[in-house]
């Protein structure tokens, strides 16, 4: 009798996981069947938040009007800096309207929080506590107050899963920001370490380059910094150069992430610019020609 | 053998196990926590055989695998497999003393362990060496304790 039962589980299994990896039939389940563990994620993420709890009890009055100068002069610092960023993007998009590019800079983010991290050594995923009723699908990016950490694999109602870009199945199209040299950034499993693939021996790279989000999959939104060039080794004989590289973003540490929403829910304003420059140009060439 | 069986207890083991799986060890120590649901799944099906079995198990071991990303089914196979397994063995385990009993959590969470691996492997997974027995030796070594503890709760709570 048991035997007969164990067959039958084993049919079973053999059939979801098939279902799983080879057809992607299951995600509802997981998604309803994760909706329901978000005790277990609340209760797990709960030492953390403790141990918060009890650091803020034994801290002094000093230490905290101390805190609170430094964060204010620190957000000084950094309003002016948004002050003349805030210049900046609004005349980039003036100047990317004019060009008739449908690139818009400015992408919406919103905050959230790290509660748990896969028990599995071998994958590199964190749960965040924002889910699908918050709007997040499968595919979108996450960074940090450093840089990019990595994309959303799954969501259920109110957390989702993040890949991680060092976890060894995930892979970053990247450009080089001094130059613009693209190329591919693929995890290695360990969380210091990235892997810079197939560049050419004679390609311009440095040891500390600046590797940026190119865009290019359409996956990751484009010019957020992923990672900073440590190490290069050229063999000879070997048609590519190694390339190491370590993550900006703090991966093992951060507690909070933004999720950043891809502009391409609201195009309305963009065609309207577009139908609005094309009359204009027949008539700057008219002028042009008249001049001419 | 338990006379009376405490549901409650029962399921309180299997959340504070689930979400045991997931929390406590701080990162770095991920690759030796006990496998804590196979704990409890062995627990369970070792103290009351009659109550819960492999199809139990294997409802279990599909929440491990929602909570930990595998694909649908892999955990929940090998959870039903330790069922099986104690299900066949549980009236010579009960006569085992500790150290025995230890030793046969250790092969069993082993099994359990290899299958988990072996299939991940199958669907691409990377290859860590033999790292990943180190939860069935963690387990076996929680394991006294995880037993004389909820059978204390059981016989008070029962």
């Amino acid at each position: 009798m048991p035997g007969l039962r164990l067959l039958f589980v084993i049919i079973v299994s053999a059939a979801l996981i098939v279902a799983d990896h080879q057809f992607d039939r299951v995600t509802p389940v997981r998604s309803t069947l994760a909706t329901g563990l978000t005790p277990v994620y609340w209760l797990g993420n709960a030492p953390y938040q403790v141990s918060d709890w009890v650091a803020g009890l034994f801290t002094t009055r000093e230490d905290v009007k101390q805190e609170n100068a430094d964060l204010k002069a620190r957000l000084l610092i950094l309003e002016r800096r948004a002050l003349k960023y805030a210049a900046l993007a609004s005349e980039n998009n003036e100047l990317r309207r004019l060009m008739n590019s449908s690139e818009l800079l400015d992408d919406r983010v919103i905050v959230s929080e790290v509660v748990g991290v896969s028990p599995d050594p071998y994958s590199h995923e964190i749960i965040i506590n924002k889910g699908s009723s918050d709007g997040l699908q499968v595919g979108q990016a996450i960074l940090d107050a450093h840089g990019l950490m990595g994309q959303v694999v799954q969501t259920s109602q109110v957390t989702s899963r993040v890949l991680l870009v060092s976890d060894s199945s995930h892979a970053v199209p990247v450009e080089v920001v001094r130059n613009g040299l693209r190329a591919i950034l693929l995890g290695t499993g360990d969380s210091g370490t990235l892997d810079l693939v197939h560049v050419p021996d004679t390609a311009d790279i440095r040891e500390g380059d600046l590797l940026v989000s190119s865009g290019l999959g359409g996956r990751f939104p484009r010019g957020y910094p992923v990672a900073e060039v440590s190490l290069i080794s050229k063999e000879s004989g070997e048609p590519f150069v190694g390339i190491r590289a370590r993550p900006k973003a703090q991966l093992n540490q951060s507690r909070l992430v933004l999720v950043v929403f891809s502009p391409n829910g609201e195009p309305t304003a963009e065609p309207d610019a577009n139908e609005d420059t094309p009359p204009t140009d027949p008539a700057t060439e008219s002028t042009q020609e008249g001049q001419s | 053998m338990l006379s009376v069986i405490s549901y409650p207890v029962f399921v309180l083991s299997v959340i504070v196990s689930l979400v045991l799986s997931i929390s406590l060890f701080p990162v770095g120590w991920f690759e030796f926590r006990p496998e804590w649901l196979g704990l409890a799944v062995f627990y369970w099906t070792f103290r009351a055989p009659a109550q819960f079995g492999i199809v139990f198990a294997w409802c279990l071991g599909l929440l491990l695998d929602v909570l930990e990303a595998t694909p649908l089914g892999v955990n929940a196979l090998a959870m039903g497999l330790i069922a099986f397994l104690v299900l066949t063995i549980h009236q010579r385990l009960r006569m085992y003393p500790m150290p025995q009993q230890c030793l046969m959590v250790f092969l069993l969470l082993g099994i359990n362990q290899m299958l988990v691996h072996f299939v991940k492997q199958m669907l691409g997974g990377e290859d860590g060496g033999f790292s990943y027995l180190w939860p069935a030796l963690t387990s076996a070594i929680v394991w006294p304790v995880f037993c004389i503890l909820l059978d204390n709760i059981n016989r008070k709570l029962g």
